[in-house]
């Protein structure tokens, strides 16, 4: 065989150098590549601080859930406000609920829920049995699961209860509706170790914008309400008046504050926003000056009392038609203004726990029960400068019986806070209420109708019966 | 002189062995011969007679009168004349017909003799053309011209005729006649059926071609004004359709290889750039409103480009893999030839106008419409909730001085563009070292004001020889490029296409003391928008290539190379202060790209040819290849100055959570082989194989094999064709079949994913965004091709069809799941589409003397299906895909789902049925409003109504090539043609749409108005309550025929007479004026039917692109 020259020897050797730093990277060590900027999925419950940014996650859920649909749940059906905008708060406004709905879709909600599910199932792994800084994360994420699962069966029903989070194409990704009294005992039973788990204070802003104790026992209070188990929510709601944490606001000034600035004493638990990329729906619902999609309805402005020193606050006298809502973005709210994304949305106050405990006092009845009633109430009226109802009489001659004198104070002080809705519907007023204005009549009108996508996504989803 | 002959030597060589290997001419003829001390010029006489070979030597150098002995029996004339000079210092070569001597030791065939005739050959662009064989018709007198094309033969008889011949060229005869000059130019042999095309990791000849494969050679590109490679590719290669998404410079383009064949977004080609895989997304991450990002092609200087091959079947594309799936796309520069330096400067300037302008209404017919809107709102909504509902009098206030305006905004807009651009290149080199160098500058303006591209490239590219066995070479280029972008399509508020066809006519630009007026009703200065808002897109770009090859036994040779594709972009975006409405709001982004991907590749070849007939090549291979790409940013708020862009200067940093800095990884390994056979070029096979492992999949499922087999039969060389070869001279039947993959998914889908960035406020968060799935695996393609290419009559025609069926299976799909998982889809491997088609081209020289006519026409049909679909999420029997398609089982990718729109209730009472918008309670349908189709017929419009309303994939789609050539003129025509797509026009539904203060298209002169007024045009009523407009509803309304016919390109050029290039001492100076996008011929009434908004399988979306433009181009192209 002809002898190779030295040039080629060269080249050999090169060639055999080349193949053998192949051969030493093996071909597992190229193609294993994690992510850099992301965690895989199995690898991300490491350590505690993993465990705190789960959680913080779930939060960050709530923010996108609630920035827009809580004003179009709780508000966008009842009296209080009216719409010359075309599109969803039309349709809402008149009843004209249609399976395209933008409201009439879960998946925020549902995306809470998953983010709860993972952090349930995975913290305590990460965490020693029973260690106190794990249940304090656990008991966030079953509040807020909690809390996801309450809207859920306040606005269509029956809905899917799911408690396990999805690691794998496996599992059954097709589930079906879920009894709403089985989707409560659910609720109640992760408020309950909410209540008993997470941090009492936290000593800081966390205090208003993160699951408490006493945060847990509101939610309760208000689930307890729902359901009529008076007994229970006065239970509850006795927990959150005692809880040195709270206090009312006591000038009309503060009362504003309260949602422009947030982080007030009366504050139980908000949703924190900001101006940059967490952004809330406040200023498109409430204040972009002729495109500002509710303003208030001659019903509302009428159902002031006199006197009442909360109504500046809440949108501008000087017009006989305001064409914004003040009471979040401050008062004489302009859109000339750059920012309006940074409010928090006040979800739970005080205000309105002491106005359910009212009215379950009043429910569950007694004399002694009914002057605590009055004297929650008054408190709140005597605040907006009212004059207090010295006895349940009072309260009747003016609003028939305390109960609704309650009702109306709530609808009052807490409007455009999105509670409205659920307390007419609660207090099964929400046909009379609203048949006059846009005919609703039929009590399986009451839920929403599951938006088509969610139906055509999922063939073991059956549509609310109203609405088929 | 001696390096000089021995060039010229080598050359001749060179070609002597192409044509060899072609075997064109009866080498196997037999013959017998008995002579006796003979000469061996007396045995080249016998030679002579019995065959049609004659023989070509210098008497000076080859001795001819020796006298040998020779006895063959049947033997062929190689084995005679290996004989015949084996004792002999003669060595012989056969080139063609013409047998070539020379002795031993001596570096040249044959020497010039300074006498009588003279010349010098050139080719068509005026090149001197060394190595050309000059003989005198019928005899063995003949010589090889110098390196500079020059010649001279010795006492010629006035009677004889030359004849000049070189590989790759047609012959010429010409009449020597008693001229004692005669130069000539030669002219590429008009089929190149012996050209040479790039295949995966090699060249093949277009003979033994056995898949699909189409090729578009330089000559076409140097003769259209284009700025990017895809658009070469436009009409001009069957089975390849290229859409522009916009006219912008430096625009996203899609290419689409035989239809649609994934769901994903990875649905363009593979492309290779001298064997570098490069990357062919848009990095873009700040495309304002605009869908589509930019052309990562554009880098590309088309006029570097020597050739593109277009690999279109399985048996050709899978040798490339998990990435070839869509087709691959192979482009290969110009390299360096041996020979004198040549330089060539070409210098072009031009301008672009718009095509055409869309109608909107003047000032009067506006405050009518919109006063029409008013009410007719006012009507619907009865004052309902508020007591009443005042509207903004401004609008209509002819007296208001922001409202005294009577503009078409377009007029405003649109500008004539000019554009330049200069290209110098050098090339040459020794038979050791050979370079080709090149630089080109453009700048472009784009038609709409303030829009503006400039480019710089760069190349060289330079091969050496170490020594025999061993060449190395790189090939390197570097493009910068810088894009001033104006935010044009889309639908946004600063969306500038759509929002100056809606602007009000009315409108001023200034407040009455000439201040700027920014805004005005919700509707911004859209001057301003395009004038002082930044998009400015900076990319960097350097696409590196490096090869050793070592030829380590004859026939076998060894090639590593590094490749490297580096792409540095950074974005540029700011909104000043005088574009907004809030008080000192102001706000930029920026976004940093760094994009690498670098492959090293190792493969063998070996190429054998046993018994002259049986022709073996073989190769095997190993290649890894790593991606990483990188993207820094940051949005910022309140600026502390307009004139201060840079994020420093922002006091709010707002955009936090997904671009600060994240990286994403992806590597593959792959092992790939080829086996060929070949015997006598009649009978072809060819097996290829790859496995590709890459990271992207699961352990488990990392590696896919991708197999192929093809064959190809020429027929016509069979002895029953015999008698046809005289019309049909070459016929070639090929059949192949093959598998690919792709693998375009996100780097870590399969692994799940945790992000990590969207906070809680301050409180950093985490949270599950990508599902996991470990079965996921690759999509896998195959298909079947059957093709056919024939020439006729000495190639005068020449017809190539394909036909083929294209299989997806195992789709990489993003499956909707249901929200209660927490995740709104699962990637999977799901589903199946199909395509099926044929293309045909047909090449005629219809004239072929003084005037010259060649035609090349080309079409191709694609019929699209999805197959199967994931069957649990199938509840409505089909699957969303966007807003305006759908995906269905049996339907092809593509069609648009929605409404039909039947015409417009004259009166109230017309609504017989009393249907009603929505449910039930909605409202009830009025004279002027749409009469839409109640599929349902449950009278109540709502989304179960919606049906299919147009299908965006073509019927057909073409070219029609003219070449003509007359004395120095040539002149190109190119036609380029797409006929049976529908067009989903937003632009048109959003110019329709009286939503707030928009103006409208005239159509909305017929609208109606009253009752009993028959039209087809509804009632405006402000904020479209009843989704009569486009927004809420896609309807056909707004579905147009996309069909049209293009005068694409037209080029005339004057190849200035060589007696005055010789005076001017250059060798070649052409002048030529070109332009594009002349005519076309459409229903369309959008801006321009070629259009696409989104990029992958949205197709067929009119959102209101940049509009296409008509561009004029003068130049001159100079070679020295």
């Amino acid at each position: 065989m002809k002898k190779l020259n030295i040039i080629e020897m060269k080249y050999l050797k090169i060639t055999i150098a080349v193949f053998f730093l192949i051969q030493v990277t093996s071909c597992d060590e190229i193609l294993d590549k994690d992510p850099v900027s992301t965690f895989s999925a199995d690898g991300f419950y490491q350590t505690e601080s993993d465990c705190e940014a789960a959680v913080y996650g779930i939060y960050d859920a709530v923010q996108a859930a609630f920035g827009t649909n809580f004003a179009y749940w709780g508000e966008g059906r009842a009296d209080n406000v009216v719409t010359e905008q075309t599109g969803e708060a039309m349709y809402l406004m008149d009843n004209n609920m249609t399976v395209s709905l933008a409201s009439g879709d879960w998946t925020n909600l549902y995306t809470i829920i998953s983010r709860a599910n993972y952090a349930i199932k995975y913290i305590p792994g990460i965490f020693d049995e029973d260690d106190a800084n794990g249940n304090i994360l656990i008991g966030q994420a079953k509040a807020l699961r909690a809390l996801a699962y309450f809207y859920l069966v306040r606005v269509w029903g029956d809905v899917p209860l799911v408690t396990e989070p999805y690691t794998s194409v496996d599992q059954d990704i097709f589930v079906s509706r879920t009894d709403q009294e089985e989707v409560f005992d659910q609720m109640e039973e992760d408020l309950a170790f909410a209540a008993e788990y997470c941090e009492d204070k936290y000593n800081s802003d966390e205090d208003q914008i993160m699951i408490t104790q006493g945060g847990a026992n509101a939610l309760l209070t208000q689930v307890y309400m729902w359901r009529g188990e008076y007994e229970k929510a006065l239970e509850t709601s006795e927990l959150v008046l005692n809880n040195s944490l709270y206090s009312l606001v006591t000038t009309m000034a503060d009362w504003s504050d309260m949602f422009i600035s947030g982080y007030s004493d009366e504050s139980i638990f908000e949703i924190a926003y900001d101006e940059t990329d967490q952004k809330n729906g406040l200023r498109t619902l409430y204040a972009v000056g002729s495109y500002s999609i509710y303003v208030p309805s001659e019903e509302f402005k009428a159902s002031y009392e006199d006197g009442d020193e909360r109504i500046p606050y809440v949108y501008d006298t000087n017009l006989a038609e305001p064409k914004a809502i003040w009471k979040f973005l401050g008062k004489g709210v302009s859109d000339e203004v750059a920012d309006f994304y940074d409010c928090n949305i006040v979800l739970i106050r005080l205000a309105d726990i002491m106005l359910l405990r009212a009215e379950a006092l009043v429910h569950v009845g007694g004399s002694a029960n009914i002057s605590e009633a009055l004297n929650l109430l008054n408190q709140i009226r005597e605040r907006a400068g009212l004059s207090a109802f010295a006895t349940e009489a009072d309260a009747e001659a003016m609003y028939g019986d305390l109960e609704s004198a309650i009702l109306h104070e709530r609808s009052i002080e807490l409007c455009y806070e999105g509670h409205r809705w659920f307390d007419l519907v609660r207090t099964e007023k929400a046909i009379s209420t609203m048949n006059p204005i846009n005919g609703l009549s039929d009590e399986g009108n009451l839920v929403w109708p599951i938006n088509s996508d969610i139906i055509n996504g999922n063939p073991n989803i059956v549509q609310n019966a109203y609405y088929q | 002189m001696l390096f000089i002959m021995r060039l010229a030597f080598s050359i001749c060589l060179f070609a002597c062995c192409m044509s060899f290997a072609t075997g064109t001419f009866s080498q196997n003829q037999r013959l017998s011969i008995n002579q006796k001390n003979s000469s061996i010029e007396s045995i080249m006489r016998t030679i002579e007679d019995k065959t049609d070979y004659y023989f070509m030597y210098s008497a000076l150098t080859v001795d001819v009168k020796q006298t040998v002995d020779i006895q063959a029996t049947n033997k062929s004339v190689a084995e005679i004349l290996d004989d015949l000079f084996k004792n002999t210092n003669i060595t012989w070569k056969i080139n063609g017909r013409l047998i070539a001597l020379s002795a031993n030791g001596e570096s040249t065939v044959v020497s010039q003799q300074p006498r009588n005739i003279s010349g010098k050959v050139t080719d068509s662009s005026g090149t001197p053309l060394p190595g050309v064989t000059v003989v005198v018709k019928g005899t063995s007198v003949g010589v090889i011209t110098d390196v500079n094309g020059g010649y001279s033969l010795p006492n010629i008889p006035d009677n004889a005729t030359l004849v000049f011949s070189f590989v790759g060229m047609k012959a010429q005869e010409i009449a020597v006649s008693g001229k004692s000059v005669i130069n000539v130019t030669l002219r590429e042999e008009i089929v190149g059926i012996d050209e040479v095309v790039a295949i995966g990791y090699g060249v093949q000849k277009k003979r033994d071609i056995t898949g699909a494969i189409t090729s578009v050679n330089s000559t076409m590109i140097e003769g259209t004004p284009v700025k990017d490679v895809m658009s070469v590719l436009q009409g001009r290669a069957s089975g390849v359709q290229v859409v522009s998404n916009s006219g912008a410079p430096g625009d996203g383009i899609t290419v689409t290889v035989r239809g649609y064949s994934t769901l994903n977004s990875g649905n363009s080609p593979l492309y290779v750039i001298d064997g570098v895989p490069v990357e062919s997304n848009s990095l873009s991450q700040l495309n304002g409103w605009e869908e589509h990002g930019l052309n990562p092609l554009a880098d590309i200087n088309p006029q570097d480009i020597e050739s593109i091959e277009v690999l279109k079947d399985g048996a050709s594309t899978s040798i490339y893999g998990s990435r070839a799936a869509n087709g691959v796309i192979l482009i290969t520069t110009k390299r360096g030839k041996s020979g004198q330096g040549k330089v060539s400067v070409n210098m072009q300037a031009g301008v672009s106008t718009i095509t055409r302008f869309l109608s909107v209404l003047n000032a009067r017919q506006y405050r009518d419409i919109i006063t029409d809107a008013y009410e007719n709102y006012n009507d619907y909504i009865g004052y309902k909730y508020y007591k009443n509902y005042d509207y903004n009098y401004n609008l209509i206030d002819s007296l208001n001085p922001l409202n005294t305006g009577d503009v078409d905004w377009q007029d405003v807009m649109y500008r004539t563009a000019w554009q330049k651009e200069l290209n110098v290149s050098f090339s040459g080199g020794s038979a050791d070292a050979k370079y080709a160098i090149s630089s080109s500058y453009l700048d472009q303006d784009g038609i709409f004001i303030a829009s503006n591209y400039k480019r710089i490239t760069s190349r060289v590219n330079a091969d050496f020889k170490l020594n025999p066995k061993v060449n190395v070479g790189y090939s390197v280029s570097y493009a910068h490029s810088k894009n001033n972008r104006i935010n044009a399509g889309g639908t946004g508020n600063n969306s500038l296409v759509q929002s100056i066809l809606v602007r009000p006519p009315t409108y001023s630009l200034t407040y009455p003391d000439g201040s700027s007026l920014n805004y005005l009703n919700g509707k911004r200065n859209p001057v301003a928008l395009a004038k002082e808002v930044t998009h400015l897109n900076t990319t960097n770009r350097i696409i590196g290539n490096q090869y050793m090859e070592w030829e380590v036994l004859k026939g076998l040779k060894f090639r590593a190379n590094l490749n490297v594709d580096y792409i540095s972009m950074k974005e540029d975006e700011f909104y000043p202060t005088t574009v907004d409405y809030r008080e000192g709001y102001n706000s930029g982004s920026v976004r940093a790209i760094n994009n690498l991907t670098w492959a090293n590749e190792d493969y063998l070849s070996y190429d054998k040819t046993f018994k002259e007939d049986h022709h073996f090549t073989a190769l095997a291979g190993f290649s890894m290849q790593e991606w990483k790409k990188e993207i820094t940013g940051l949005d910022g708020l309140y600026f502390v100055s307009d004139n201060i862009t840079t994020l420093n200067s922002a006091s709010t940093i707002s955009q936090k959570d997904d671009y600060v800095n994240t990286t994403v990884e992806h590597s593959m390994v792959s092992f790939f082989g080829r086996l060929g056979y070949n015997y006598k070029g009649k009978y072809m096979l060819q097996a290829n194989m790859r496995a590709d492992g890459s990271s992207r999949f699961g352990k488990e499922n990392r590696f896919g094999y991708f197999p192929s087999v093809s064959g190809a039969w020429r027929f016509t060389d069979e002895p029953f064709a015999e008698g046809i070869t005289s019309i049909l001279n070459d016929g070639k039947l090929r059949l192949s079949w093959g598998q690919t993959g792709n693998e375009a998914i996100g780097d870590y889908t399969s692994q799940g994913e945790f992000s990590v960035g969207s906070n809680y406020v301050d409180y950093s968060a985490a949270s599950p965004t990508v599902m996991p799935n470990n079965a996921l695996t690759w999509e896998t393609t195959t298909q079947y091709d059957l093709g056919v290419d024939l020439s006729f009559l000495k190639d005068r025609f020449v017809f190539n069809a394909d036909f083929y069926i294209k299989e997806t299976t195992d789709l990489l799909f993003d499956v909707p799941i249901p929200e209660t998982t927490g995740f709104n889809y699962i990637t999977q491997n799901v589903g199946d589409i199909r395509n099926k088609g044929c293309e045909f081209a047909l090449t005629s020289h219809n004239l072929d003397r003084k005037f010259k006519w060649t035609t090349s026409f080309n079409i191709s049909f694609n019929r699209n299906k999805v197959v199967s679909l994931p069957e649990d999420l199938l509840t409505n029997g089909y699957m969303e895909n966007g807003a305006y398609h759908i995906l269905q089982e049996g339907r092809p990718i593509g069609v648009f789902y929605g409404y039909k729109f039947l015409g417009v209730f004259s009166r109230d009472e017309d609504n017989v049925n009393e249907v009603r918008f929505g449910s039930a309670s909605g409202a009830i349908f009025k004279g002027g409003d749409p009469i839409w189709d109640d599929l349902k017929a449950d009278n109540i419009i709502d989304d179960n109504d919606r049906q299919i309303i147009g299908d965006a994939q073509p019927e057909f789609t073409g070219g029609f090539n003219n070449d003509f050539s007359y004395k120095n003129f040539t002149l190109n025509v190119f036609f380029q043609f797409v006929y049976g797509n529908d067009i989903y026009s937003v632009l048109n539904g959003q110019r329709n749409w009286v939503y707030a203060y928009n103006n409208t298209s005239t159509d909305a002169l017929n609208r109606w108005r009253e009752q009993g007024d028959v039209t087809n045009y509804p009632r405006p009523i402000r904020n479209d309550p009843l989704h009569s407009g486009y927004y809420y509803r896609v309807s056909d309304r707004w579905i147009e025929d996309g069909s049209y016919l293009r005068l694409k390109n037209v080029s005339l050029a004057y190849n200035v007479p060589r007696k005055i290039t010789e005076k001017l001492k250059i060798s070649n100076l052409k002048a030529y004026v070109t332009g594009q996008n002349l005519i076309t011929w459409t229903h369309y009434t959008g801006y321009d039917p070629e259009v696409s908004s989104y990029s992958g399988t949205k197709i067929g979306v009119d959102e209101g692109s940049y509009p296409q433009s008509r561009t004029i181009i003068f130049g001159v192209n100079i070679d020295f």
